[in-house]
């Protein structure tokens, strides 16, 4: 939850208090790693103020979030409140989208009961695991993600037990020990869509933090708490084979003068044969019968941070 | 918690290929938390010959938290420091990632020995040194691996325990023997010659 109030540094700072502490202190001693761990045990802390996965609030409560805040935002809050009924926050840890994306789906599933989907999504799951032994992962890098994350799916339908209750998928989903491997499971899955498809993402990787794919992966996919951005939710999405609408709340506003909220959608590369579907492309005329299918994955983008959002 | 299973298996992968590798991982105790690592000094560099020890303590969130490590092997490099063996390297801090092991993170310190990146230092004397003047940078560091990460370094303690036991103190016979390039007998000279 990054927003607006956080952002003030302790008043301190300007106060006397601080320039003879600052004085006092040999800085020279500090080293960028006690400056690293120091930061990030103050960005753990702030967050740990907050569930991994929240409870779902009416969109009102995001309107006293932005209450002496920018007119737009509250305009924006408005026109999303037409379509828009709840949210659901998820912890601002670097981990908000993949931690948002995870609630959302076995949600959808735990009250879908869409087996059909859970079907189709192992067998992603499954060209997601030869993805990454081709690319040289040792399985058991990954098994352990992958065995709890189908563990949960297998949690949420009817089988050979009961569906889980929608209070234990929260408690799961709250729990480390299980969100933080469903996490590291779709940052896996993530960057091997990346690393397969190297080529397609690399111009975009290039634009955005001018490193190479790998690096890319290596240092901003695999190490749990990199935020997410584009790339991200395309390999996602794509890899899994699910589609995410992204509603953008920013302060941007259109030129018409107009108030609206934009969204788009990532709707995955058809994946019914690769290789074939390109060579056929234009001849095929209709090559999904549903071309673009609703998003029942909805998320909030603020600046910076995902959440989850709700549909009336 | 650690995840012990997964210790087992990252144990059994890296020590499978060790002929290939150089690097092996293996148990201190036998609780499986505190290992003892082996990489071997890259060649061309002055750590070449040398056998180096890392000393690897998991922490209970292994392995979403990085391992610690720590040279047990002294070494002269910029970004390890000198006195605690302590590492700076990314991947050993917030680059870490589930997806990574024992054994690439033990790659990764192998490729810092090649590679010293004296900009973001661990030990600033020795990347002063490294900056201002890359001989004695060298020799040092080769005169290091010589007398603490080479088999036949047991040579150097033998030499050290003679000299102390002629009634040196060990802080300065060490400091000498460095001076000298490990020459016992030149050693000897400069005590005595105080």
């Amino acid at each position: 939850m990054e927003n607006q109030d956080e952002i003030p540094v302790e008043p301190e700072t300007e106060s006397s208090t601080f320039i003879s502490a600052y004085e006092a202190d040999d800085w020279s001693n500090y080293k960028d790693s006690d400056v690293m761990l120091q930061q990030s045990a103050i960005f753990e802390e702030d967050a740990a103020k907050s569930p991994f996965v929240g409870d779902k609030e009416p969109l009102s409560s995001l309107e006293a979030e932005y209450k002496s805040g920018s007119p737009i935002l509250l305009e924006k809050i408005k026109v999303l409140s037409e379509q828009y009924a709840a949210i659901r926050r998820t912890r601002g840890d670097g981990n908000c989208f993949f931690r948002s994306f995870m609630f959302s789906y076995l949600e959808h599933i735990l009250e879908s009961q869409d087996i059909a989907e859970v079907e189709r999504i192992k067998t992603n799951v499954e060209k997601c695991k030869k993805t990454l032994q081709g690319l040289g992962y040792a399985d058991f890098t990954f098994e352990d993600f992958f065995a709890l994350f189908i563990e949960q799916l297998e949690s949420v339908v009817t089988g050979n037990e009961a569906p889980i209750s929608h209070d234990e998928l929260i408690v799961r989903s709250r729990d480390q020990s299980v969100s933080d491997y469903v996490v590291m499971f779709f940052r896996f899955v993530t960057s091997g869509e990346i690393r397969k498809r190297s080529e397609f993402f690399e111009p975009f990787i290039f634009g955005l933090a001018n490193l190479t794919v790998e690096q890319f992966c290596k240092t901003s996919v695999e190490p749990m708490g990199e935020e997410s951005d584009h790339v991200h939710i395309t390999a996602l999405s794509d890899a899994l084979g699910v589609p995410i609408r992204v509603v953008y709340l920013d302060r941007s506003s259109c030129d018409t003068g107009g108030i609206s909220v934009n969204h788009h959608d990532f709707v995955p590369a058809s994946d019914d044969n690769d290789t074939s579907s390109s060579a056929a492309g234009g001849s095929d005329p209709n090559p999904n019968p549903n071309p673009n299918p609703i998003p029942f994955i909805v998320l909030l983008y603020r600046p910076g941070h995902y959440d989850i959002l709700y549909r009336k | 918690m650690v995840d012990f299973s997964r210790v087992q298996k990252e144990l059994q992968e890296c020590n499978r290929d060790i002929n290939v590798s150089g690097i092996s991982v293996n148990p201190k105790s036998d609780n499986l938390t505190n290992l003892i690592g082996t990489i071997p000094g890259p060649i061309g560099t002055p750590y070449e010959g040398g056998t180096f020890k890392i000393d690897i303590n998991l922490p209970d969130g292994y392995p979403f938290e990085p391992p610690k490590m720590k040279f047990a092997t002294k070494v002269w490099h910029p970004n390890i420091s000198s006195q605690s063996g302590a590492i700076c390297l990314d991947i050993l801090k917030d680059q870490w990632s589930p997806a990574l092991t024992l054994k690439t993170a033990l790659l990764s310190i192998q490729a810092l020995l090649s590679a010293p990146e004296p900009d973001d230092p661990q030990d600033a004397v020795v990347a002063q040194q490294y900056l201002k003047d890359y001989q004695t940078f060298a020799s040092t560091a080769r005169y290091w691996t010589e007398s603490f990460a080479k088999t036949s370094s047991l040579g150097v303690e033998e030499k050290v325990q003679k000299l102390v036991e002629m009634g040196f103190p060990e802080g300065l016979v060490r400091s000498t023997l460095e001076v000298v390039g490990g020459d016992e007998n030149m050693a000897l000279e400069k005590l005595c010659s105080g």
